[in-house]
């Protein structure tokens, strides 16, 4: 009986195979490190990806959630080819180098990267520029602050969240010329306890305003309702709702315009390999809605800071910039930009923890 | 050291140890029966979405607690016929169970990944939680918090106070002299794996109601596998269990309070802390948990040639 | 009437169909049709040269840490650091590639990371070795413990020493020179794979033919009258233990010279508890590792079309991987009181 059962499964799978072959549907893959509905990073990447779906009618999309950055994402990439995917959009830095080999296999495929740094023919790399929206979430904490002690929840000192964090205070002052940032890691993307763990250290320490870059922030932002501090969500508005009384802002990613935007050049053949950077001013990235708390005056504040940024007239690191060790890292008139995500291996003046 | 530092670190201590307490409770009654279960980690996964499930549609946190309590033991109860009945593998068992839990949770857990409920909150004992100092660290915690001691209290009495608990001890020192005696030995481990898995599921639903308020796959993270050789740090004594709790969760606790105080030492190295910490206790433990293995268990690890 | 034999065979079939079974019903509570799942599951690991390969790839890791747990299981002990000796069996490997440099020609570099790797495996299981072999601490928990202490040290390595200065400061260490690469047969099957099949061999050998595998089975049927007898009991402990954790330094070894090609963070898709479970899974012999093994990575495998093609999360493959486990465990069992 299991022999026919499984002659009839092979039958099956050729047949489905010949299938994928013969369809001539846009097949998109993605791969996510984590669920695609955290509240977070994953999900605000498959709300992007939905839209994108919304945008191209007859697109296949084929998701792929909690994929480790182990030899396993290779082969998840692969399977989405086989398929049919004839792009792949790999949501998570530790997809690179395996990206690049499924690439260098597949020369018809394009890969589109988060946050990478390597190019191919057929590999790019895609990024929001979030420094920029954490500084404009930095002034809302800072003017929220009574103890003048901000906390950062992340997972790994890594250079797009160093710079974050740096921009983080960097905003605060702004507002309050004495605020300190101190950052904790969790040492992984997704471990609730240890966030909400994280968060009461951080109460207790006298923090009143608590951000993070972790994938699944709904621990951190309900814990921090419970203690009664203020919150500052990130990669995905989502969050809001889990904390009505201590929220002040967000910083969202909303990657859906960009993600139509590449795959409609890749369709056209008019994509070129490189490195899409923006921010704010490209519509990348957002803030989100403000909380009961935040006045009218700060958020007037952080209107202009917006509109400075966009219109280029505000740097955000400007020398002379010190690190928390008292290093001169940007000299004076020297400024710090884009490359900063990618670079950042210091923790600024007034940030309290270790960049590695 | 501030004694705000100690009050915080002393508070957060207490949470982070009571899940690792349950579930180590739970193991330290089945490795009486003479029986392990590595596959702890898994039955606190089904206990933590399991209960959350159901405080999630019904709204009721103490239908969540009961059914975390029943689901954790029946999903404990799935190793009898394998090990019990069939005398197979217990190390093997108890990973495959693991596996279950994991995929299991994994696959019902799914619709209420990003979503939340309030569970336990804190249960200020009134009079008591204004005490100054010790009010915020011991009597402001939630009611998990407050039935450790209880349970502890409990799980000895069952063991060393009753009939149950001597003829249990019997069957884990030499299952067949207490067979020979009389002894239902088959009920007896299954009631012990039931009653661990009861408070397996407890450690669970404290995970995902009380501390985290939400559910992600794999949300024990390794807790499971802490618990069970928090027995043996334990001397598979009950009252034992909480001080090897409170060993671990402590310097879980510290590391995350030292970065929250800014000290300058790499985070990873901090977060080795509760292991290594545990690692040089135990040495240094070892006359006092000597002998105290039960003479059952002691096959499972020798029979493996 | 059935010989015995053949009644046992059809038991175990008709066991494992009920686990099949079970799962479908699983399937079917969600509405997915548990054909079009299996067809997935089975077509996509062993319906194609390439599921195929990629099974062999997930197998290679599994054999070594298999062993890993296995040689020291048939003296009696428990060594459930397969993913911390995998873990700094690759920081060493790392770090010998690194400090030789990329222009190390291959008949120096191979053998170099090899043995750097074996070495960092060893050295890790050499701690609990000690203790055990002092009778202070027992190999389980303290084999255990270090996993975790292990994947932070790679973590600090990574994050701080060995982290490439040139690439944009992200936390991987520089691609290592091509001589330390392990050559790829066919698609990422690799040199792993001859190397595991090569240890099985070995381990199969040494136990039962030689002296030195005469006393471990000696040792590992009675240690109390063993030592009675005056076999080296503590020296044997701290041997097979290492040999055991040299074995998952080559795990962790294969991943980064073969799959990776530098280290990085989280390389690991728990392969030490893999091994373990395929170990006991195989009572610790080494022809059924290997089948137990490769069932237990066509599994594993088969978890990206469960949600590629079923919208199922892959971590619910486990639910098939324990259940068919279990069938084997009972069947292997023996009957107790």
């Amino acid at each position: 009986m299991s022999r026919t059962k499984f002659a009839l499964t092979l039958a099956l799978t050729l047949a489905t195979a010949g299938q994928a072959w013969a369809d001539p549907k846009l097949v998109v893959g993605a791969l996510h490190v984590g669920s695609i509905k955290d509240a977070g990073y994953n999900q605000a990447s498959h709300e992007g990806l939905e839209q994108l779906k919304k945008n191209i009618p007859g697109l296949t999309l084929l998701e792929a959630e909690n994929v480790p950055e182990s030899a396993d994402a290779e082969r998840v990439m692969e399977q989405m080819i086989n398929k049919g995917a004839t792009i792949i959009i790999a949501q998570s830095f530790g997809y690179q180098d395996p990206a690049l080999n499924v690439a260098a296999k597949h020369p018809k495929v394009t890969f589109l990267h988060a946050s990478g740094f390597k190019l191919a023919p057929n590999f790019g790399t895609f990024w929001g520029n979030n420094f920029e929206a954490m500084y404009l979430a930095g002034i809302a904490a800072g003017a929220a602050t009574q103890t003048g002690k901000l906390g950062f929840i992340t997972a790994f000192p890594i250079p797009n969240i160093l710079a974050s964090i740096n921009a983080f205070e960097l905003g605060a002052r702004t507002q309050n010329a004495k605020v300190t940032t101190t950052v904790t890691y969790n040492n992984a993307w997704v471990d609730p306890v240890k966030e909400a763990a994280a968060v009461n250290a951080l109460a207790d320490a006298g923090v009143d305003v608590v951000t993070m870059i972790t994938d699944s922030p709904i621990t951190i932002v309900k814990t921090a309702e419970a203690r009664g501090i203020k919150s500052i969500g990130f990669h995905s508005d989502a969050l809001a709702a889990f904390a009505p009384k201590g929220w002040l802002t967000g910083v969202a990613y909303t990657w859906g315009d960009l993600y139509t935007k590449l795959v409609k050049d890749i369709v056209a053949g008019t994509w070129r390999s490189g490195h899409v950077r923006g921010g704010i001013e490209s519509g990348y990235l957002k803030l989100a809605a403000f909380g009961p708390s935040v006045t009218a005056e700060t958020k007037a504040r952080i209107a202009k800071a917006q509109a400075d940024i966009i219109a280029g007239k505000l740097v955000i690191f400007r020398g002379p910039i010190k690190d928390n060790a008292g290093n001169l890292v940007i000299p004076e008139g020297k400024a710090g930009g884009i490359e900063l995500l990618d670079s950042t291996n210091w923790l600024i003046e007034g940030v309290i923890g270790q960049a590695k | 050291m501030p004694s705000e530092f100690l009050q915080g670190w002393l508070a957060g201590a207490i949470v982070a140890s009571t899940p690792i307490f349950y579930a180590a409770l739970g193991e330290t009654l089945v490795e009486r029966a003479g029986l392990i279960n590595l596959g702890v980690e898994g039955t606190m996964l089904v206990g933590a979405s399991v209960s959350f499930a159901v405080a999630s549609v019904t709204g009721s946190t103490l239908l969540g607690l009961a059914a975390a309590v029943l689901a954790g033991g029946a999903f404990n109860l799935l190793l009898g016929p394998l090990v019990v009945a069939r005398g197979a593998n217990q190390l093997a068992s108890g990973l495959a169970l693991m596996f279950l839990g994991q995929g299991l949770s994994a696959y019902y857990g799914k619709p209420f990944v990003g979503t939340t409920v309030d569970g336990l909150a804190p249960l200020p004992v009134p009079g008591l939680a204004s005490l100054p100092w010790l009010g915020p660290i011991l009597f402001r915690q939630d009611a998990l918090v407050y039935l450790t001691v209880p349970c502890a209290l409990a799980v000895w009495g069952l063991l060393q106070r009753t009939s149950w608990g001597l003829h249990l001890r019997a069957v884990g020192e030499d299952r067949l002299v207490a067979y020979a005696a009389g002894s239902r030995t088959g009920l007896l481990r299954h009631q012990a794996l039931f009653l661990g898995g009861t408070l397996a599921g407890l450690a669970g639903a404290h995970l995902s109601l009380a501390i985290a308020h939400t559910w992600t796959e794999g949300l024990t993270a390794g807790r499971g596998f802490i618990a069970v050789a928090l027995v043996i740090f334990g001397a598979w004594n009950p009252l034992r269990v909480l001080p090897g709790a409170l060993l671990f969760g402590g310097t879980l606790a510290l590391q995350i309070q030292l970065q929250a105080r800014g000290a300058q030492v790499s985070p990873f190295l901090l977060d080795m802390l509760p292991y290594l910490v545990t690692l040089a206790v135990l040495v240094q433990l070892r006359k006092a948990s000597r002998g105290r293995m039960p003479e059952g268990l002691k096959e499972v690890f020798e029979s493996s040639a | 009437m059935l010989a015995p034999s053949l009644r046992a065979t059809a038991v175990t079939a008709l066991l494992l169909a009920g686990a099949v079974g079970l799962f479908s019903l699983l399937l079917l509570t969600s509405g997915k049709s548990p054909l079009d799942t299996f067809a997935g599951l089975v077509g996509s690991t062993l319906g194609s040269a390439y599921g195929l390969g990629e099974v062999l790839v997930k197998l290679i890791p599994i054999l070594f840490t298999a062993l890993a747990a296995a040689l020291p299981a048939r003296l009696g002990l428990v060594n459930v650091g397969g993913e911390g000796q995998l873990h700094v069996g690759a920081l060493f490997a790392a770090a010998a590639a690194l400090a030789l440099g990329a222009a190390t020609p291959r008949w120096v570099a191979l053998p170099a990371g090899i043995l750097a790797g074996m070495a960092g495996g060893a050295a890790w299981a050499l701690l609990p070795a000690l203790l055990r072999s002092w009778d202070w601490l027992n190999e389980t928990i303290s084999t255990l413990l270090l996993n975790y202490v292990a994947i932070r040290l790679v973590d600090f390595f990574v994050f701080g020493w060995l982290r490439d200065p040139g690439s944009a400061n992200v936390p991987q260490t520089r691609a290592f020179g091509p001589g330390f690469l392990w050559p790829a047969f066919t698609g990422r099957v690799h040199l792993g794979l001859v190397l595991a099949l090569l240890a099985l061999l070995l381990a199969a050998g040494v136990l039962g033919l030689t002296r030195w595998g005469y006393v471990i089975r000696a040792i590992g049927g009675n240690p109390l009258a063993s030592r009675r007898h005056g076999l080296p009991l503590a020296r044997a402990i701290v041997a097979v233990l290492c040999v055991g954790g040299a074995l998952a330094g080559l795990a962790g070894t294969g991943e980064i010279m073969a799959i990776q090609g530098r280290l990085r963070p989280h390389f690991s898709a728990d392969y030490g508890y893999l091994g373990f479970l395929v170990s006991w899974l195989a009572g610790h012999r080494p022809l059924r590792i290997l089948v137990a093994g490769f069932l237990v990575a066509v599994i594993a495998t088969g978890g990206d079309s469960l949600q590629l093609d079923q919208g199922l999360p892959s971590a619910t493959v486990n639910v098939l991987m324990a259940l068919l486990l279990v069938v084997v465990l009972a069947r292997g069992g023996k009957r107790a009181v």
